[in-house]
């Protein structure tokens, strides 16, 4: 009853701030200087009437605030508008939603399957040969820009044919037999997951590790282990427990990043994610998917928070009982 | 004292460097980088197609060498792909380009002359202002029913002269305020009348046919509705067409994919029905780099190239899978412009300082101007050489181009004597005054991030500055700099592009006529109304009006080529260059005859897969 009632109060607090992100991004996209219509101004061959009408069309004739109310209403009732093209923006988004979850769902669940292990193997080894390994691998893995691993990696597939270039499905995808589609998207989407994976795993690997180190220092551990408990409980009873509150905070921003995350290496691999549409939506000022855009983000935001705090509350008694 | 001894040495290494940089900025080749352009693949294009019957049908027959059928072709576009597969809502070129594909026209661009053929239409007549059209007959639509004068007359009267969807073509053939009309003869006949003898509208009818008994429910639920109406996610099944291929699938940022018609009206020479090709694929790339990768990759069949990668491609050629064809000289046309306004804005302010005002309207301040720009050195280093020096308002593939007006070299004694005519002079630092002892300097424009333009930039105001002027050379982002030049008017001097028709000059109306939107030298905005025109601008104006109404190509030629020369004379705009088009094409497709008017895969139905046969 508590945590239902936490929830809603929670629910409430984030509706003032996503007002306040959609008024800021609103205003600021509108009030930049960029003209949707900027490329069709300097075409010969469009006439002023198109001009007028297409000002028209897009609403760009009436002041910010009344553009901004209208898009509000509309985005309350659900309907999130349509694009400068005149294709509804909800149709877009679900076009390309699930081609990013694909791809973030992999890389997530590899590195917190790999990461949070290889964190603790590195804390237990602390100062060994393999621990200072670990730290020079993930420090390569955390000072390389991810845009350009990605390009390193795609003169490769060049190079060597062994990989495409870029995109998710080859020409004739929907000739293949079933397991022919698995492997030609695994194909696809080797080198992208590779370049996520490799940057986001030196981060958790390092984070899991100090919280763990952290927490062997502290008091309790010790008690523990002066108690003649065996090092299998200290550790994965005991310290593990504690090592892990942080990580759930960080899964919640990784749950933000679910459909933003991975922008840059969408746009360098060509893969027809959210990140390159979002881009182009950008560049030209279409307010709308901009706007729906943005505000998945927001929400995603919100919401990861709320369910690394509902996490917390099951997995840490302190904080239940406050 | 080790300190000072290596604070000495870095001091030094660090003025070394900062020396190579100022020396760095523009690279001054000797040698050109690599010879493309003389050396051309001979194209000798097949005999033009013919009408021919057979069973009652009136086939197109090609006459190009027959081939085989079957294979794929792969191109690209750049960008987000489609917006639309709906031929009369399309805003961008990559959706006209599909729809194009989609849905054939009454007449069409013969892609080696240039001159109006018949492509659904089996002939045409033109009569002063009566256009009358015969249709082919026993041609289907994609479902089986027949194509009909009635699906002319609705396209045109329902769609287009209505104002449904995107304007721009009816808005192009509004005579004086007035629409052209369309009727229907017998099924297979129609007749269009202009108001007045207007040569454009002739090529306005390449624009497409659309089935009546698709279309016309979509049309009757209203312009939102239409908006919608064959979008990128209408189920490909649906699409009712008439041209080479058709849709199959559209993947959103992948691909597109068209499979061929089976009905299609063209035949080869053996009266076997074409295209060849079985599927037609456009992948969709987000920008050049990675469009030259996929090619290099081979999952790519044709690329345009630009820059640096001519030069490689050229090299690779030789040994690899596919040629490098020169398509010429495009249709774009870069320019350096000074603003000419002499009027006051709103507040009373004058868009341009009055002591600017009298460099720019002066004659052979701009003619001066123009002989201090080096434009072979400008194609030599920006354009890698792959570019030809322009002095003509219309594109050099125009077949309007006037090729009385000569080009000529950058000749700076020429320039300082224009110069010195109008009282200019210099001073002992050879600086540049007016006769008014003003010192000459002003602002140079362009849109940031247009790398070429911006290397133009930096060689232009070299050049200026070899005249003793002081330039300001600011790049600016580019809807900053259209607001500049449509609404605020308050630059000096920009460069821009423009793209132009090559087949048709009125379609630069807009920028010529002295109330035309993009009339960027001297624009006049809604509230300036009083006549301060140039007499050339009036002239200008007359030529625009009266060419239009011209029927005959060599009357029209006659009045085009006057502008252009009026523009040759005037230089309102100092044309600088215009770039060559390049393209690299596989080995393995035969009958690829690339033109500069029709690009690379005009014939798109008649080219084939010969593995066999290398170059």
């Amino acid at each position: 009853m508590q945590i239902l009632l936490y929830i809603l109060k929670r629910i409430l607090q984030t509706i003032p701030l996503l007002i306040i992100v959609s008024i800021v991004s609103f205003f600021i996209i509108r009030l930049s200087p960029v003209d949707p219509l900027a490329e069709l101004r300097l075409n010969p061959s469009v006439s002023k009437e198109t001009l007028q009408r297409e000002t028209e069309r897009l609403g760009l004739d009436k002041p910010i605030i009344v553009q901004y109310g209208k898009w509000a209403k509309s985005f309350i009732k659900g309907d999130l508008g349509v694009t400068s093209s005149g294709e509804l923006v909800s149709a877009k988004l679900k076009e390309r939603i699930p081609n990013t979850l694909l791809l973030t769902v992999i890389v997530i669940f590899l590195t917190w399957v790999v990461g949070v292990p290889l964190g603790v193997a590195a804390a237990l080894n602390w100062k060994t040969p393999f621990d200072r390994m670990m730290t020079i691998l993930t420090s390569i893995g955390m000072a390389i820009p991810s845009f350009f691993f990605a390009v390193l990696l795609l003169i490769f597939a060049v190079k060597t044919g062994w990989f495409p270039v870029g995109g998710l499905t080859c020409t004739n995808f929907n000739e293949l037999s079933f397991g022919g589609k698995v492997l030609d998207l695994a194909h696809h989407l080797f080198l992208p997951v590779l370049v996520l994976f490799t940057i986001s795993l030196a981060g958790l690997q390092r984070q899991m590790r100090a919280n763990l180190l952290d927490v062997l220092d502290s008091d309790y551990v010790k008690f523990a282990r002066a108690k003649g408990l065996s090092e299998f409980k200290v550790i994965y009873k005991h310290a593990l427990r504690n090592a892990i509150n942080p990580m759930i905070t960080l899964l919640g921003f990784e749950f933000a990043g679910l459909l933003s995350g991975a922008a840059l290496t969408e746009y360098v691999f060509q893969y027809p994610g959210l990140g390159r549409l979002i881009l182009e939506a950008v560049l030209k000022s279409d307010i709308n998917l901009v706007m729906a855009s943005l505000m998945m983000g927001a929400i995603m935001l919100v919401l990861g928070n709320l369910i690394a705090d509902i996490l917390l509350i099951i997995t840490d008694p302190r904080i239940r009982d406050k | 004292m080790k300190r000072i001894i290596f604070g000495l040495i870095i001091l030094f290494l660090l003025i070394w460097g900062l020396k190579s940089c100022l020396h760095a900025d523009i690279p001054e080749t000797e040698q050109p980088p690599v010879s493309v352009i003389d050396e051309t693949h001979q194209i000798i294009p097949p005999p033009p197609q013919k009408n021919v019957t057979i069973d009652g049908v009136d086939y197109l027959q090609s006459q190009a060498p027959v081939g085989k059928f079957g294979g794929t072709f792969i191109a690209s576009t750049i960008g987000e792909g489609p917006k639309t597969f709906n031929p009369f809502n399309s805003r961008d070129n990559i959706s006209s380009l599909m729809s194009d594909i989609m849905y054939d026209g009454l007449l069409t661009t013969n892609p080696y002359t240039g001159e109006v053929i018949p492509k659904l239409a089996k002939s045409f007549e033109v009569n002063g202002s009566e256009y009358i059209i015969e249709l082919r007959r026993g041609l289907k639509w994609s479902d089986g029913k027949p194509i009909t004068a009635d699906d002319v007359v609705f396209t045109w009267r329902d769609i287009v002269f209505a104002g449904v969807g995107n304007t721009s073509v009816r808005d192009s053939i509004v005579i004086d305020g007035e629409l052209p009309t369309v009727a229907k003869i017998d099924d297979y006949t129609v007749k269009f009348t202009t108001p007045k003898p207007f040569a454009p509208f002739l090529r306005m009818l390449s624009n497409p046919i659309a089935p009546k008994h698709v279309f016309e429910a979509a049309v009757k639920k209203g312009n939102a509705y239409f908006d919608t109406f064959l979008s990128t996610n209408a189920d490909p099944k649906t699409f009712v067409t008439s041209g080479a291929f058709r849709i199959q699938e559209y993947i959103p940022a992948q691909r597109v994919t068209f499979v061929r018609n089976p009905d299609y009206y063209v035949i080869n020479t053996k009266d076997e029905k074409l295209p060849y090709l079985d599927k037609l694929v456009y992948l969709i790339v987000g920008d050049l780099n990675n469009e030259v990768l996929k090619f290099e990759a081979k999952e790519l069949d044709i690329i345009g190239l630009q820059g640096a990668n001519v030069a490689r491609f050229k090299t690779l050629e030789p040994h690899s899978d596919f040629t490098v064809y020169n398509l010429g000289p495009n249709t774009g046309t870069m320019y350096l412009t000074m603003n000419l306004n002499n009027r006051k804005n709103e507040d009373g302010k004058f868009y341009v300082e009055p002591k600017k005002q009298i460099w720019f309207r002066n004659r052979n301040f701009r003619r001066a101007v123009d002989y201090a720009i080096d434009r072979d050195n400008m194609v030599f280093n920006i354009a890698n050489g792959l570019g030809e020096p322009l002095f003509t308002a219309e594109s050099l593939n125009s077949i309007f181009l006037n090729k009385n007006l000569k080009p000529y070299h950058k000749d700076l004694a020429k320039s300082r004597e224009l110069l010195k005519q109008e009282g200019f002079y210099w001073d002992k630092k050879d600086r540049l005054f007016d006769k008014y002892n003003n010192r000459v300097e002003f602002d140079l424009y362009t849109n940031a991030g247009n790398t070429e333009r911006e290397a133009i930039g930096v060689m232009v105001k070299q050049d200026l500055e070899d005249l003793g002027m002081k330039v300001n050379f600011k790049p600016v982002e580019f809807n900053s700099l259209v607001n500049k030049l449509a609404n605020t008017l308050d630059w000096d001097m920009v460069i821009m592009g423009l793209t132009g028709s090559p087949l048709e000059p009125n379609s630069g109306k807009n920028v010529w006529h002295s109330r035309g939107t993009l009339h960027m030298f001297n624009q006049r905005l809604e509230k300036d109304k009083k006549d301060d025109r140039f007499d050339w601008e009036k002239r200008l104006d007359e030529i625009y009006d009266k060419g239009a109404l011209a029927i005959d190509f060599n009357e029209r030629k006659k009045y085009y080529d006057e502008y252009q020369q009026i523009a040759y004379d005037e230089k309102p705009f100092i044309y600088i260059y215009s770039p060559i088009v390049i393209t690299a094409i596989r080995d393995k497709f035969k009958n690829v005859f690339p033109t500069t008017l029709g690009g690379a895969t005009h014939n798109i139905e008649e080219i084939y897969i010969d593995k066999e046969g290398r170059k």
